[in-house]
């Protein structure tokens, strides 16, 4: 952090769980909808920050199949505490992102 | 039974403006609570809301998350926690729960007038769930402190410090009723949903939580970050609001709002959520240190999403981030000195271990405010306590509310930044508090700070007891140190074994 003013010029976005078993799932889900990307993982005990560069989708099929049972989109709301990027949600998936690259 | 899926209908079922027989359009929107700024409604017809919930989801939602925080609360109540935990951290949920529980009853209304007053079919919708949210905030943040008055008539303080005019209660007042309850919708949504939730209430309410945990106070850690994916959905309501803003050639305005919603936040944080990380919370349990925490959710996590909504790092930035260095350290150094003012027990966060730590988070603290620290307990150890109490009442800014603070030792910089607005003489403690005020000087120059009151004669007798009585602090409820000097001691062992 050796120039906090330029601090913000990354493009690291995704959400931020304050725990439950979502937030596994969600680390695994993240990993199967962005097989391109690394996915990293920032656990600070009351909350975990999930992260990919630029983009990250979680879908609601992988959810399913990472918690093993049925999942609705918006569920993940009950532990989403926090976010990086911007966001959109549809029922199948849910989307973190930057319109600009810095 | 077959139900449609939310996506078919949500769009049409929420586009709820029509074409008004009876009233005109100003009339059903009056600009002074709507804010449309002269931008036409079809554009605002335009806002959308990234995250659409529909009334059935958010019930179901929302049972989950109390039922999640409430079953914490009951399971861990038997425990008696707040019976072995440190008086730092009592201090740090006492001081959070009068700061915040009957503002969240504010930004109840804040939310209602979005949901009544916004062009934005999409935004009112978005807010009417707000309100519920803001509400489930204060009863959850009234009822858990409550559990402990049996304890300390400090607790009470969850509801009765917006109800005083103790100094801190003024600050806290003069922010939030600026951001939230005298603001038209689409102010609200941009200073209140988008400078403050998107950003700050991550440090409070997240950033806070991982102490709560590290110091196995889980009832609390449960409880605030809770409240905050309330929070992480309707503060996308700022964002819509700021694209049509900027794309209707208003970004200027767009981005004076922003920034003045982050000064003010900024500093109200500086004595709130400062000194309780760096300071109240015990030296094992910080998971980091206040400037760590405000570097990741403001200075890299905030400032970011301005950037890619096509705003500006606020003029400002330099000096925030410097500040963060200082501000909280002399808030921090103030309260405590102050410590009767306030319906907490300060912890002063300076033994030998905590000094070390401060040293190693903030280089130079040693030669700085650690030299204030010296004298407090060199008094202390002397028997003195009489001469770290004060007798009168520190100067306060009149944006902020708060100490007009500087960084002591050989380079005292304390500096006020002095207006004269209509014959009166108003000081500030930073360019940016007066910057603010003169972005609107009719909103602000009535407001007369505590200093302002005391010299008017409002407050009588016109001395310290008096000043305390004013604020609606009674025995048992006025601060003192909370480890009762126990930190001191440890000097003087010190100094014997050496």
């Amino acid at each position: 952090m050796s120039n906090l003013n330029d601090a913000y010029k990354q493009n690291k976005v995704g959400p931020i769980f304050n725990g439950g078993d979502v937030a596994q799932a969600a680390i695994e889900a993240a990993e199967w909808d962005n097989p391109d990307k690394e996915i990293t993982i920032d656990d600070k005990g009351a909350y975990v920050r999930i992260s990919a560069e630029q983009e990250m989708i979680i879908t609601r099929e992988s959810m399913e199949e990472a918690l093993g049972r049925d999942f609705q989109m918006n569920e993940i709301e009950i532990h989403l505490g926090s976010m990086a990027g911007q966001i959109e949600v549809t029922p199948e998936q849910i989307r973190f992102f930057f319109e600009k690259t810095l | 039974m077959y139900q449609i899926p939310r996506a078919e209908w949500y769009d049409l079922t929420r586009a709820t403006n029509w074409t008004y027989s009876y009233v005109t359009e100003d009339e059903m929107f009056p600009e002074e609570m709507s804010g449309a700024r002269g931008i036409p409604i079809e554009e605002w017809e335009t806002y959308d809301e990234p995250y659409k919930v529909s009334y059935p989801e958010y019930v179901a939602i929302q049972r989950e998350k109390d039922a999640g925080a409430y079953s914490v609360k009951a399971a861990l109540e038997r425990d008696a926690y707040v019976d072995r935990a440190d008086p730092g951290w009592i201090s740090t949920m006492i001081a959070h729960y009068g700061a915040i529980a009957v503002n969240e009853y504010a930004a109840s209304l804040a939310e209602g007038r979005m949901a009544r007053f916004a062009k934005a079919p999409g935004n009112r919708n978005m807010a009417t769930f707000g309100t519920l949210d803001e509400n489930r905030h204060g009863q959850i943040q009234l009822f858990f402190p409550h559990a402990n008055i049996k304890r300390s008539r400090q607790w009470d303080w969850a509801h009765k410090a917006m109800h005083t005019n103790d100094w801190a209660s003024i600050a806290a007042r003069a922010f939030f009723d600026d951001i939230m309850l005298c603001r038209d919708a689409v102010a609200v949504s941009i200073m209140l949903t988008f400078g403050f939730e998107t950003g700050f209430t991550n440090m409070q309410f997240l950033g806070l939580a991982a102490d709560a945990s590290e110091a196995g106070d889980h009832t609390f850690a449960s409880l605030i970050s809770s409240v905050q994916t309330d929070e992480a959905r309707h503060a996308q309501q700022g964002g819509p609001s700021l694209k049509i803003l900027i794309a209707n050639g208003h970004k200027e305005e767009a981005q004076k709002l922003v920034d003045v919603s982050i000064w003010r936040a900024w500093k109200l944080f500086s004595v709130l959520t400062g000194p309780i990380m760096d300071y109240y919370t015990p030296l094992e349990h910080r998971s980091q240190s206040f400037k760590e925490f405000m570097v990741e959710w403001i200075i890299i996590q905030f400032e970011r999403q301005l950037a890619d909504l096509g705003l500006d790092a606020p003029w400002f930035w330099d000096d925030l981030v410097n500040d963060l260095d200082v501000t909280h350290h002399g808030m921090h150094l103030g309260v405590w000195y102050w410590r009767p003012t306030v319906w907490w027990n300060p912890a002063a966060g300076a033994s030998p271990e905590d000094r070390e730590w401060l040293e190693e988070k903030y280089p130079g603290w040693n030669k700085t405010w650690g030299k204030c620290w010296d004298v407090i307990t060199d008094n202390l150890n002397n028997g003195r306590e009489d001469l770290t109490l004060p007798e009168t009442l520190p100067y306060v800014c009149n944006m902020c509310q708060l100490p007009i603070v500087g960084t002591p030792g050989n380079e005292w910089n304390v500096q006020d930044f002095p207006l004269e607005f209509e014959g009166r003489l108003y000081h500030f403690g930073s360019k940016a508090d007066r910057w603010c005020f003169e972005q609107d000087p009719e909103r602000y120059k009535e407001h007369q700070n505590l200093i302002d009151r005391f010299l008017a004669g409002e407050i009588q007798p016109a001395d310290l007891p008096g000043a305390l009585a004013y604020m609606g602090l009674g025995p048992g409820e006025m601060g003192k140190d909370a480890h009762d000097y126990a930190w001191a001691e440890a000097f003087k062992k010190q100094a014997e074994v050496a």
